[in-house]
């Protein structure tokens, strides 16, 4: 499902964010990038969604060479993978509902679709009788369930999530990484970046580890370090 | 395109209009501008065309006489005039009747000459028609060699008068609307760009959800085109109450000028303008919509 070969990215800065990453993740894995702070796991996963293109090897990911994608077949790749981010990145304008069926609207699914649809993944994160809240009235934890409902809505192939849990605290964490787990035994392919131990080592999901750029462990059933 | 997703750039659009609010007055405000200056440059030469042909179609010539000539000097200039080749008919004019003449052309105000007819200012004249209308400017140049004889009008003469005249109103007026196109053309890209500024969260959600790169544009293109269409309204509202009433006080005060009816005008004007203002809403906003929105 995804696949990189000899993958190098080097910013416009001069900054060499990754070099020769190889890996292959298949369809319907649970895997976790770890690494310290600024090692490229940021980086890694904009390379799955094509946010940034790589600056050599190659990046393949659901059948398609994202350096080959064209600008026009660009949003049609996008709609395969769904995309969580440590800071939710919700509409603050818009309700939870909203926020919701917005994903449905801009791939202009029927109105039915989205009546349809919309309550069944809020259902699916927990966030029943939310759906007139706005987020500015809901916990860290509800919006990062929003942004995951947003993410699944459409059901993608693949699901990426750059540190979902970056700004919860360790019991709400869990919550989502075990929605996260939910949603892989729905047959999704999930890459969660993140760079706390704890969920890892309880999970025991593959690990692909990377520090300054560089694959450091690739391990099923891995732990965050060997150490610990 | 669906008409849902429609109606939903619809609002889009008009949200961020309203949020805007002072650049969209701004744009709107600069397309008025525009259009109505283009309008009055416009209705300036349609009207001199319309009342050239107007002239041009009378193949007359005045010969306006000296002043105190004697009654036997009239009519030798009336053998004169009639020898001349080319000419079909002469009719002599005396001052008084074209007092009346005057008086009959104005119409109700006709009572205004009321006071001037102890010392009528009008020379006497000499009406006369050619034969062959192409030859008037041959024949009004023999005129000109008559003893007695002191200014020749006809109306191809009257129409270049009139045309060098506008000539420079127009290229005046026509360098004015490019000028002021190009600045709305900017003010428009400007707004725009802030909306696409204010919205780049937004953007930025719908690029990693799949929207596609139109589906992103739409709205911002149509913010424009409103403001545009908005402009085009507010210029064709000011062009048409005012040549409705120009052309009303025209009638009443100087029925010898002949404006193009105030009907005949008014549908050709308002389609074309809100084209024209649409065109320009979307050229401003394609300008930031290819630099700032991209997938
Ligand atoms: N857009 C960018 N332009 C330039 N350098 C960047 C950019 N994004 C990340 N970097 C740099 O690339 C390196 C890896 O960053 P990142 O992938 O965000 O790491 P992580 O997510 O593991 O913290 C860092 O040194 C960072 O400063
Ligand atoms: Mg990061």
């Amino acid at each position: 499902m995804i696949r990189m070969f000899g993958v190098s990215k080097i910013y416009r800065n001069g900054i060499k964010a990754l070099s020769d990453i190889n890996f292959h993740i298949k369809k319907g894995e649970f895997v976790f990038i770890v690494g310290p702070s600024g090692a490229g796991k940021s980086t890694l996963i904009k390379l799955i969604f094509r946010e940034e293109l790589p600056s050599s090897g190659q990046v393949i990911v659901a059948g398609r060479n994202v350096a080959r994608l064209r600008r026009k077949d660009l949003p049609f790749f996008r709609r395969k993978i769904g995309v969580v981010f440590q800071d939710f990145r919700l509409l603050p304008d818009k309700t939870v509902f909203e926020n919701v069926s917005f994903a449905m609207e801009v791939v202009e699914a029927s109105k039915s679709e989205i009546r349809r649809r919309v309550p069944e993944v809020l259902e699916l994160v927990g966030l029943r009788g939310k759906e007139k809240s706005m987020p500015s009235e809901l916990s860290g934890g509800e919006q990062q369930r929003v942004s995951l409902a947003r993410a699944i809505v459409n059901n993608p192939e693949i699901v990426v999530a750059d540190e979902p849990t970056g700004n919860l605290d360790p019991e709400t964490s869990w919550d989502i990484i075990k929605l996260l787990q939910q949603i892989n035994l729905r047959g999704t392919t999930v890459v969660v970046a993140t760079h706390e131990s704890s969920i890892v080592n309880m999970l025991r999901k593959r690990v692909i580890a990377i520090e300054k750029g560089r694959i450091v462990r690739d391990q099923q059933k891995g732990v965050y370090n060997y150490e610990s | 395109m669906r008409v849902r997703t429609f109606g939903y750039f619809f609002r889009q659009a008009v949200v961020s209009i309203l949020r805007n609010s002072l650049m969209s007055f701004a744009s709107v405000s600069s397309v008025a501008a525009v259009l109505i200056i283009l309008g009055m440059v416009l209705l300036l030469g349609l009207n001199v065309d319309y009342i050239a042909s107007d002239i041009e179609s009378q193949v007359e010539i005045t010969a306006y006489l000296a002043d105190g000539l004697d009654v036997k000097q009239v009519s030798e200039i009336g053998q004169k005039l009639i020898q001349v080749k080319g000419i079909k008919e002469v009719k002599f004019v005396s001052k008084d009747e074209a007092l009346k003449e005057f008086k009959k052309q104005l119409g109700d105000q006709g009572d205004l000459l009321e006071g001037i007819k102890e010392d009528n200012p009008l020379p006497d004249f000499y009406r006369i028609k050619t034969i062959n209308p192409s030859d008037i400017s041959e024949v009004a140049a023999e005129l000109d060699n008559i003893e007695g004889i002191v200014d020749i009008v006809y109306g191809k003469e009257v129409v270049d008068k009139l045309f060098k005249l506008t000539g420079w109103t127009r290229l005046i007026g026509l360098a004015t609307i490019t000028i002021f196109a190009f600045v709305s053309i900017f003010i428009i890209s400007n707004t725009i760009r802030l909306t696409v500024f204010a919205r780049r969260k937004e953007i930025g959600i719908m690029k990693y959800i799949g929207a596609t790169e139109w589906f992103i544009r739409w709205p911002f293109l149509i913010e424009g085109m409103l403001l545009g269409l908005i402009g085009a309204l507010i210029s064709v509202s000011v062009i048409n109450i005012s040549y409705y009433y120009l052309t009303k006080t025209v009638a009443q005060s100087l029925p010898v000028i002949k404006l193009i009816p105030f009907d005949s005008l008014l549908y050709k004007i308002t389609v074309g303008f809100m084209a024209i203002g649409a065109l320009l809403g979307a050229l401003g906003s394609g300008i930031s919509i290819r630099r700032f929105v991209k997938v």
